[in-house]
């Protein structure tokens, strides 16, 4: 599914530029060594970390983007680190359980 | 005839904590990585007091071919950051500008301190590094370029993103206004 597809869909803000991703599943977790082994390229990440590092883990596996859940704010350097590494960062008020059903109703698969 | 590359996969992966820490009597700094939890005091071992700095949850890992079942360990590895280009004649920074239009980023991976006691990552096993995140990437057009981290002009100063669980949480509440 298209990134631009899953955002409207999910209705999820976008924080950083948007490019044009394909996104092949989704993986949930809150630790970026969880990240360096599990995630696939593709997959949409659903986090509460905010910190510059996720654009470091995000793009090392070359993830479609990163999805901030429960509102957690997203600080400017963040923001300004994933512009310039082309990381997309979308916002979510949903926590990520509340985010994942959404996502599986909306047709994307683990 | 030309050798196949190797199609690589992590395997073996240990969870654990990168733990530093430093003496109080020589103020020498070490690091190392462990399965079990760090220590809580103050431990002698020879001549040196060793007290924890810093702990970071972290993983272990070794990678192996697909094809030819042929395995590389990483145990040297702490740890890979990715360059933001802190200081301007560094020559990591150098490379990122140069790699930054075709879309390439550069990564340093580090091992243990100190530096000159412990084994560092060979280039042989950065090259392989390297080649295992690029194949994880599948179709993508970018591509990672990883670098030892010899290459950092001052390694004190330098401000790349380390990947690791350290510090992580965000301390800011959700505006419960939106």
């Amino acid at each position: 599914m298209k990134l631009e597809e899953v955002i409207e869909k999910a209705e999820l803000k976008a924080l950083t530029n948007v490019e044009a991703k394909d996104v092949e599943g989704v993986f949930i977790s809150d630790m970026l060594s969880d990240v360096m082994t599990g995630a696939e390229a593709g997959n949409l990440w659903l986090t509460v970390q905010t910190h510059t590092n996720i654009v470091s883990a995000a793009n090392l596996v070359d993830l479609a983007a990163v999805v901030i859940t429960s509102g957690k704010k997203l600080p400017q350097a963040t923001i300004d680190l994933a512009n310039r590494y082309h990381v997309v960062i979308l916002s979510t008020p949903l926590k990520a359980f509340e985010l994942a059903a959404k996502l599986v109703g909306i047709g994307l698969k683990a | 005839m030309q050798e196949a590359k190797c199609e690589w996969e992590m395997v073996n992966v240990r969870y654990g904590f990168v733990i530093t820490e430093q003496c109080s009597d020589t103020k020498q700094v070490i690091s190392y990585f462990s399965e079990d939890e760090p220590p809580l005091e103050e431990y002698r071992d020879g001549d040196h007091f060793w007290n924890v700095m810093e702990t970071a949850q972290s993983i272990r890992f070794d990678l192996q071919c697909k094809e030819c079942g042929k395995e590389e360990t990483f145990d040297e590895l702490m740890g890979l950051m990715m360059c933001t280009g802190c200081i301007e004649d560094c020559e990591v920074n150098r490379l990122m500008i140069e790699l930054e239009a075709e879309r390439t980023w550069v990564y340093v991976a580090f091992g243990f301190l100190p530096v000159d006691e412990k084994q560092q990552l060979s280039k042989e096993k950065i090259a392989i590094l390297e080649d295992y995140f690029n194949q994880r990437r599948k179709s993508s057009t970018s591509r990672i370029k990883i670098v030892s981290h010899d290459m950092i002009k001052n390694y004190a100063t330098c401000y790349a993103e380390v990947i690791r669980d350290l510090d992580l949480l965000s301390l800011t509440p959700p505006d419960k206004s939106e």
